[in-house]
């Protein structure tokens, strides 16, 4: 597992304490209930402070899988 | 704090836990706000499992309204913001904000702090309740330019502050000081417009922070440090006195020692409110004595006791002072402009906070005075803090004359005690003050938040004692409580605490001498649990049991009546308590 991998899977747990590690690499909002938008709000502040860099309230939205956010955060990488 | 460490921290504690409820009262959605109180409470309340539940969104006044008898928390926070006044003052509402609008919105602003207020002072005593104070900055809807300030947004703010005056003045519910709050989280940094207008949430990540913080403090305060031992030199006074004599050291303005002026006014208004001052001194004691005659001291010579004046090492005289005042170094503050003495004192003395003055940093120095006033400040002032250091000037006479020669029984039948026994205390704030803060005489350590301690003295057989104690030498005021349960003639105690001032009178033997004649129960139960602390309370039952005591356990009333020596009292029975149950 690559480090970004990795440091977004930390996150995940700290917000989703009761998602079993397995189920996290294909988290979404349609398979994790306690996903709703105060979660995917925390979870954006969580990955804030992991990151050290700001997320736009616009990207949210589409941000709604375990996938889409580990994209996001390569290609912001990729721009840093 | 992080959100992430907030997270974790609430997180990662037991299951099991004791739960610690908490209603987070506000219009607004309080979700970073609500993390950070939940982490910061946490933290405060290490054995308790803190759950937070939200009020209805967008309808502060009416949760409050809703709020019953049945189902208190342990704790409410009402977070006040401008739109749970008018909606014409949320960014997130759609109505005008002509000329019109603003003068309707100063009417229908205090006619809802009216409801508010009423709706505040209907909920029951017993949660601890912290309300704060709109932070947000108003929208910019008044006719002035923003530098200038509107009648209206005076008239605002102006009614705010006359409700939270009135709040404040009924004692039940404690305000947010805006002042230390604007300081660590300065109003241009508070709110995230964004955030407020796309999901709701209009505080910054910061600002929700620092608020949490200040919330947490004043629902779970520390402990305040019960007193302060200073230096003098270069500490209570500018210069030193032994060598430009004691009538030349300085605490005033034109001699620019002010700094040593402000530390004495400030050391006298924390005597008045009960903190306890004493002086540890490397110094010529006739010397000191001179500048303490001195007519213009801002703090008075009677406020202090006791002074410890030589050439020997000031760990010796912390020793002696908390010997005299019969608290731990823990409870205690040392004040001096010696690093090196600091250092002394800290490592003979572990667990003192030793504060470095420094005499020639004012930024320095007022961030210290702040400090003490944190640290020893109480949110009440009893009549019990206005006797305790005559107390213990009496107790320091008592001990004099104790081993002065005479034999303790003629001593102990000279001091014409009185010792009055209250059935009826359970409104007193004293009494719960005294139980959380005693650790010597203290039956199992245990802390009460004012919910549980109001649970435990409205259950089926509940009793309570505050006894007050007083003999020639003056008042000790109220020195003790015992609380349990009564089951016919089968009693049980859950707490009982004494303050060490009144240790060697016998107290706690015409207690339970009381509590088996006024019950009538041929033996009493005992919660009892060994603490760092409580050797006297286990020495004093080792004494009746003949072992030590090593858990709960029961004592007989002949077990007691075999061991109990002479009493002396006069015993008065102030108040008898309505049954519960």
């Amino acid at each position: 597992m690559d480090e970004t991998r990795q440091r977004l899977t930390n996150c995940f747990q700290v917000v989703f304490p009761d998602l079993p590690q397995e189920a996290i690499a294909t988290a979404s909002t349609a398979t994790v209930a306690a996903w709703d938008s105060v979660a995917a709000i925390t979870l954006m502040n969580v990955i804030e402070d992991e990151f050290g860099f700001e997320m736009d309230l616009d990207d949210l939205a589409d941000l709604d899988s375990f996938e889409k956010l580990y994209a996001y955060l390569q290609k912001r990488h990729r721009v840093a | 704090m992080t959100i992430t460490e907030a997270l974790r921290i609430t997180q990662s504690v037991p299951r099991d836990a004791r739960p610690f409820a908490v209603t987070l009262v506000c219009g607004f959605t309080p979700l970073h706000l609500q993390t950070f109180l939940g982490a910061h409470l946490q933290q405060a309340l290490p054995d308790r499992k803190v759950t937070i539940t939200l009020g209805l969104y967008g309808n502060l006044v009416g949760t409050l309204e809703s709020i019953s008898d049945a189902a208190l928390p342990d704790a409410l926070v009402i977070a006040l913001e401008w739109p749970d006044l008018d909606p014409r003052l949320d960014y997130r509402g759609a109505g005008s904000w002509g000329a019109t609008a603003v003068n309707d919105i100063v009417v229908s602003a205090r006619s809802m702090l009216d409801r508010i207020a009423a709706a505040l002072l209907r909920i029951p005593s017993g949660p601890r309740t912290a309300l704060s104070l709109p932070t947000l900055p108003l929208p910019p809807l008044f006719h002035t330019p923003g530098w200038q300030a509107s009648q209206h947004e005076l008239a605002l703010q102006s009614s705010v502050m006359r409700f939270a005056a009135d709040i404040a003045q009924e004692g039940r519910i404690a305000v947010i000081n805006r002042q230390r709050l604007a300081e660590q989280s300065p109003a241009a940094g508070r709110l995230d417009l964004k955030s407020d207008l796309y999901t709701g949430l209009p505080y910054t990540i910061e600002h929700a922070e620092r608020l949490a913080s200040q919330l947490a403090l004043v629902l779970a305060p520390p402990a305040p440090k019960k007193g302060i031992i200073s230096d003098l030199d270069d500490t209570l006074w500018s210069g030193i006195a032994g060598e430009v004599g004691p009538d030349v050291v300085t605490w005033d303005l034109a001699s620019h020692a002010q700094l040593h002026g402000l530390y004495q006014k400030l050391l006298g208004s924390l005597a008045d409110s009960g903190t306890l001052i004493g002086v540890a001194s490397k110094n010529d004691p006739a010397v000191a004595a001179k500048a303490f005659e001195r007519k213009d001291l801002l703090l008075r010579p009677e406020q202090v006791f006791p002074i410890e004046v030589h050439w020997n090492a000031k760990s010796g005289s912390v020793a002696r002072i908390l010997e005299t005042w019969n608290i731990a170094a823990d409870s205690v503050i040392f004040v001096d402009d010696s690093p090196m003495e600091l250092a002394e004192v800290a490592a003979a003395h572990p667990g003192i906070d030793c504060v470095l003055f420094p005499k020639s940093d004012y930024q320095a120095g007022l961030a210290m005075l702040r400090q003490l006033r944190d640290r020893c400040g109480k949110e009440r002032i009893s009549k019990d803090d206005a006797l305790r250091l005559e107390s213990i000037r009496q107790g320091a006479a008592f001990r004099e004359q104790a081993s002065g020669g005479a034999t303790p029984e003629s001593f102990l039948q000279q001091l014409g005690a009185v010792v009055t026994f209250d059935f009826a205390a359970a409104g007193e704030p004293r009494v719960l003050e005294l139980v959380n803060k005693t650790n010597q005489f203290n039956l199992n350590g245990g802390r009460y938040t004012q919910p549980d301690w109001q649970k435990l003295l409205s259950s089926p057989g509940a009793l309570l004692v505050a006894v007050s104690y007083e003999d020639k030498f003056g008042p000790l005021g109220t020195i003790a409580a015992i609380a349990g349960h009564a089951d016919g003639k089968r009693l049980t105690i859950e707490t009982w605490v004494m303050s060490c001032r009144a240790f060697a009178r016998r107290i706690e033997h015409q207690t339970l001498k009381i509590l088996f004649e006024t019950t009538g129960a041929s033996e009493i139960g005992f919660r009892f649990t060994t603490t760092a602390k409580n050797g006297p309370l286990r020495d004093f039952f080792t004494t009746l049991l003949g072992e030590e005591p090593q858990s709960e356990f029961r004592l007989t009333r002949s077990q007691f009546e075999a061991k109990c020596p002479a009493l002396y009292h006069e015993v008065r029975e102030m108040r008898r308590a309505e049954p519960h149950g």
